[in-house]
């Protein structure tokens, strides 16, 4: 039997008081494609980090080709073969690919300084061989996010080559390139490579995965051939239960108005139905770096309502959720919002919160322009305050107080406080992007039930406002179908309506396959 | 809002431990250089603060440039907004005020008391009119206001060479520099008997109504959180950055103008050539060492003011060159510096 | 016949007003490659000038140029242990090197020399004249028969460019001034890097204080830089962070300097003060133009590692 690429035994790894990895076992064959699955925060991508050497991990042993490596050490995990390929590249943008990949690799430079004589020709055959097309005289950023991918491997690839980490490849991928990397891999792993592929796209593994391992919350849930499992056993060993039933399909519904799907449903009937539209896009596209992001996106959210937007992250709901919150203008289509939008951005530490600003400065960014925070010309700091620690207490953040510096809080803490924000923000659209996530169970109840209010009619901080309009932006599906009053799923760009009817999980994951719904 | 005294004594705090720190790097060169530490501070301390007169005619006197341009750099950098040019705005405001003051020599009494505000105005709009120069570089064109800062300073050094030679030279033609200017535009004195005029008490005034501004208003709020995050004043504020940026150049440059023409109206009564020591660049030093809020540029001003009263007196008694307290300058500036990354260090482990 | 002579001192004046300038911003140029704006590189220079001036009174023109560069490293020693190590603001702690350095150089050459007014004379570097093409009609001179410093600059523009754009540390320099964090995933000290390219910028600015000092006054004054190194920092961009733009871009101010001697020399009854402007003004509208768009290092003046909000 040849000597595995790599086995790794009885991994443990925490970040604080969460446990990443929960003595985790791996094996990965040489010349085998091994499909690492789960849902955020299962710990796939720690994993993978560790093999890499990135990471740290407090137990457990790891050999790569036989040899053990020592944990946290990212040269000597280089030196025994393993390359990783960040799901954010580290390509030098300017530089470009053929200076990229010889920053990395110590062979492309003789030992005086100067460059290795033929070095070019190698990484072009090297390429060829490997059937990536890159062009190496181009800089980075200039390339498509395919191609900057295609230097990253070709980078990776160019010393000798035990174990390949892929995280997330495909997330910034369009389907055509999707099948190029593929035909890419299942040509490296006859060369005996083995390639672990992290990935939360049942389908895409499936495709080109010779085993499949499933973490979830740091454990191993199950390892198999991938001849011998199928989307659904996989999904279902994600989550940890069979899909349940249609459990909350007597849930109030409306239809989507002017959807992808065109559809309208002139029978039902509610509260929400009567309502006014806060907002609505019609036909919005949105594409980046040759990318389409939004394909002829079309919604209207109505006041009091909660729009759940599921589907497999890159999709494109984080473009959807910039154009709603106003702060991405779509190539074409037509925009109406509200004047002022609550927004829980996805990238919470660069657009959310100022470190060294206190709490109260921080919830300030939603109040500065409200008048009840205002006396005459002057910034009413104590209101602020006030509203502030009421906020605190509210969204069971711990904090000192209004006036602690935001940088203080623990990243949950943050978050909640973020969140509780943009619910104080007087508006009439709410924009949610995963609102709970990182958060511990008893802190994602009180946003849910928070959201949950704030739709309703209740109109507590908010004194005398009627309720916004909410879009809730989540790949978690129970969270969904917890708190959505209708629901849709980005698939590749589209908003595919989930009809009513057909409100489950196991529905919404169909569309997400791509295998149901009116599709794409 | 009530004063956070817990928050507002930290800063000071820290403030106090980068003097002490300045101090003792100081003394210990001092020592190095063959001088005797105590002596040369003591002399600096006695020229500094040794009789009310000294304290008034000299420490507060030389206070005030650096009152004002202190305020200019720490609403600038308060913004994030590099300005760097305090110094050429400073001498872009001396030259409008001069300008107009000496094109009404005969301006005297109550008829003529519209000529200092009217001076004032102009010094303050060149002042503002040079920091326009980098904004709309910045603002338009992407280029970074370190580096056109830098060069508006030289710009303006040059042109009130060319001016104190040639149109604005004294009528009688000997030495680089305008004529007097009347008495109607110069500052009135603020304490009978010392060199002390208004100027400090304009400066006093302005930085409590910076500090108001700063800490207690919506744009205030906006200036603070633009020089926080651009992006995340315009993701969580929904405002746009660029109008602040604009406002914070205006303001900035204004003061520092206003600074130019409060020396020549308060004190040397004419524009020449060395008009500013360099003040324009201590100011970063007295902006930093009052952590960016304006309130506290005032005691950070008569700190240097000191310095720079007691430098005098250091050479003359104790045989410390004067350029000595340049340096020191510096040192203290390093010394806010190190605290800062001391304390986030420590924070970052209690974290 | 004069009008060659004017040429020809015109154009010696311009090169030696252009060799320090070059110098510093040469130096400047590879730090700012590290992505480390030094402003402090004033101080660089200032400290460079004193330091020659000391070396040359001990031992001799060529002790007082390394002790020149040796005063520049110095200065810029400071400025790496604040800026790069303690990753405090570039800009301040240029600010703070600059302002001390101006300050400790003029006290201690007011201990040493007293502030009497009068004039210190210091042995000048000899010059160099190299035969044959020293004697070219008009630029001969001017380019031929100069200090080592001159040549020096000769040798550094083509061997920098070399070094930037064709080593692998070259490369490496680059890719930590334009993504550290890419840099650092490729195996590179960051830190390392930045602080000796701050460093060999400290030993262009220390001998750029010293040719003022050595080679173009043969004394030293107090605040005798004036301003030589933050003209430096405006040459780096115009020049476009390459050795060659930044030689072309110090010959200009060394043009535009040496222009008011020789009106001088012709009579022309011109605002000189206006022609010392001149420069500043075209820099900052080639700036403003298709200069202001050119590419900085993307992580120039940036802390690293990032610091939280």
């Amino acid at each position: 039997m040849r000597v595995p690429a790599a086995r790794l035994r009885d991994v443990a790894k925490r970040f604080g008081r969460v446990v990443a990895l929960d003595g985790v076992r791996f094996d990965l064959a040489q010349g085998e494609v091994h499909g690492l699955l789960g849902e955020n925060g299962a710990g796939k991508t720690t994993l993978a980090r560790v093999m890499a050497g990135l990471v740290s991990a407090e137990g457990g042993s790891m050999k790569i080709g036989g040899r053990a490596v020592a944990f946290g050490n990212a040269a000597a995990s280089r030196s025994s073969g393993v390359s990783m390929v960040h799901q954010h590249f580290s390509l030098v943008p300017r530089f470009t690919g053929f200076e990229n990949v010889a920053l990395f690799n110590r062979d492309a430079w003789s030992r005086r300084g100067g460059a290795t004589a033929g070095y070019r020709e190698r990484v072009e055959a090297r390429a060829r061989e490997l059937g990536l097309d890159v062009g190496l005289d181009a800089p980075c950023r200039e390339m498509s996010v395919g191609e900057q991918q295609r230097v990253e491997i070709l980078k990776a690839l160019m010393g000798e080559t035990r174990v390949l980490l892929l995280d997330e490849p495909t997330a910034v991928l369009a389907p055509q390139e999707v099948e190029g990397l593929f035909a890419v891999l299942r040509g490296l792993v006859r060369s005996g490579t083995g390639i672990v592929l992290v990935a939360h796209k049942l389908d895409e593994v499936l495709a080109v995965a010779d085993r499949v391992t499933v973490l979830r919350k740091g454990k191993r849930v199950l390892t198999t051939d991938a001849t011998a499992t199928s989307a659904r056993r996989l999904a279902e060993a994600m989550v940890g239960s069979a899909f349940r039933p249609d459990r909350l399909a007597d849930k109030m519904y409306s239809d989507f108005g002017k959807m992808s799907s065109g559809r309208h449903d002139p029978v039902v009937q509610s509260g929400v139905e009567a309502s006014r539209v806060v907002a609505s896009l019609t036909d919005v596209t949105v594409s980046s770096r040759n990318l389409a992001r939004l394909r002829g996106v079309s919604l209207e959210v109505r006041r009091g309502e909660v729009v759940g937007i599921a589907g497999v992250e890159g999709n494109g709901q984080r473009e959807l959720a910039a154009v709603l919150a106003g702060a991405l203008r779509p190539d074409s289509g037509t925009v109406n919002l509200p004047d002022v939008v609550g927004w829980i951005p996805q990238d919470r530490t660069e657009e959310g919160l100022v470190g060294r600003f206190s709490l109260a400065e921080n919830v300030a960014f939603a109040l500065h322009d409200d008048p009840a925070c205002r006396t005459g010309p002057w910034l009413d700091w104590r209101a602020i305050e006030h509203r502030t620690a009421a906020l605190l207490d509210e969204m069971d953040v711990r904090a000192e107080g209004p006036r602690q510096p935001a940088v203080e809080l623990s990243g949950g803490n943050r978050q909640k406080l973020l969140a509780g924000r943009e619910f104080l923000r007087s508006g009439d659209l709410l924009v949610a992007e995963s609102p709970t996530r990182g958060l511990d169970v008893k802190a994602s109840q009180a946003v849910r039930s928070r959201l949950a209010r704030t739709a309703g009619a209740d109109t507590l901080g908010r004194p005398g406002k009627p309720p916004p309009g909410i879009v809730l932006i989540s790949p978690d599906l129970d969270e969904i179908l917890e708190l959505a009053d209708r629901i849709a799923v980005m698939v590749r760009g589209r908003l595919v309506p989930l009809p009513p009817q057909r409100r489950s999980a196991a529905a919404i994951g169909e569309i997400m396959l791509g295998t149901g719904g009116t599709g794409p | 809002m009530t004063v956070r005294w817990g928050a507002a004594l930290r800063p000071a705090g820290q403030a106090a431990a980068a003097l002490v720190a300045t101090l003792a790097v100081a003394a210990a060169l001092l020592a190095i250089g063959g001088h005797s530490p105590v002596e040369a501070f003591s002399a600096l301390v006695r020229g500094a603060f040794g009789s009310w007169n000294r304290f008034a005619s000299f420490t507060l006197v030389q206070a005030t440039p650096l009152l004002l341009t202190g305020l200019a750099v720490a609403i600038a950098f308060k913004a994030g907004v590099w300005n760097i040019g305090a110094e050429g705005q400073l001498y872009a405001g001396a030259l409008a005020g001069v300008a107009v003051a000496v094109s009404f020599p005969g301006a005297a009494g109550a008829s003529g008391l519209w000529l200092l505000p009217v001076a004032l105005l102009a010094a303050a709009a060149a002042g503002a009119l040079w920091a326009a120069v980098p904004a709309a570089m910045k603002t338009r064109l992407g280029v970074g206001e370190v580096i056109t800062t830098l060069l508006m300073n030289f710009v303006a050094l040059f042109l009130a060479q060319y001016l104190v030679q040639g149109p604005l030279q004294e009528a009688r033609g000997v030495f680089n520099q305008t004529d007097e200017i009347p008495a109607a535009a110069a500052l009135p004195s603020l304490l009978p008997g010392s060199r002390l005029h208004a100027g400090f008490l304009l400066g006093v005034v302005l930085a409590g109504a910076a500090w108001l501004y700063m800490t207690r208003t919506p744009g205030g709020f906006r200036m603070r959180a633009v020089g926080a995050s651009t992006r995340a004043a315009e993701a969580s504020g929904r405002f746009a950055a660029q109008p602040v940026t604009w406002l914070a150049f205006l303001v900035s440059g204004a003061l520092a103008g206003l600074a130019g023409w409060v020396q020549v109206a308060g004190v040397t009564g004419r524009m020449y050539e060395g008009l500013s020591p360099g003040w324009g660049y201590t100011a970063i030093a007295v902006a930093l060492l009052a952590r960016l809020n304006p309130a506290a540029v005032v005691p950070a001003a008569v700190v240097f003011g000191a310095l720079s009263a007691g430098g005098g007196a250091m050479q003359r008694d104790a045989g410390v060159p004067e350029a000595w307290v340049r340096g020191t300058e510096a040192l203290l500036i390093l010394a806010v510096l190190a605290v800062d990354r001391g304390l986030e260090a420590a924070r970052r482990r209690r974290g | 016949m004069a009008e060659t002579a004017v040429m020809a001192s015109f154009l010696t004046a311009a090169v030696g007003l252009a060799v320090p300038l070059a110098l510093a911003a040469l130096g400047e140029t590879v730090s700012e490659r590290a992505g480390v704006i030094n402003i402090g590189i004033e101080g660089s220079v200032i400290c460079g000038a004193l330091g020659g001036a000391l070396g040359s009174l001990a031992a001799g023109p060529y002790v007082g140029l390394a002790g020149g560069a040796t005063a520049g490293c110095a200065a810029a020693l400071v400025f790496a242990v604040f800026a790069v190590h303690l990753n405090t603001d570039q800009i301040i702690t240029g600010a703070a090197v600059a302002l001390g350095s101006l300050g400790f150089t003029g006290a201690v050459f007011q201990s040493r020399f007293g502030a009497t007014g009068v004039a210190l004379e210091l042995e000048t570097v000899p010059a160099w004249e190299v035969p044959l093409l020293s004697h070219i009609p008009i630029a001969g001179p001017a380019l031929f028969h100069g200090a080592a410093t001159v040549y020096l600059v000769y040798l550094l523009v083509p061997a920098l460019w070399w070094f930037l754009f064709r080593t692998r540390w070259g490369l490496a320099l680059r890719a930590v001034g334009e993504a550290p964090e890419a840099a650092q995933a490729a195996g590179l000290p960051v830190k390392a890097t930045r602080t000796l390219a701050v460093l060999f910028g400290g030993l262009l600015g220390g001998l750029a204080g010293a040719h003022l000092s050595l080679v173009h006054t043969g004394t030293f004054s107090e605040n005798m830089s004036a301003g030589k190194g933050f003209v430096a920092i405006a040459i780096v961009v115009l020049g476009r962070w390459d050795p060659r733009g930044v030689l072309a871009a110090a010959l200009f101010f060394g043009c535009a300097e040496a222009l008011q001697f020789a009106l001088q020399a012709m009579d022309v009854d011109l605002p000189y003060p206006l022609l010392l402007a001149l420069p500043y003004v075209l820099s900052l509208a080639a700036l403003a133009g298709w200069f202001g768009r050119s590419r900085a290092p993307a992580a120039l003046a940036l802390p690293w590692p990032k610091r939280p909000g």
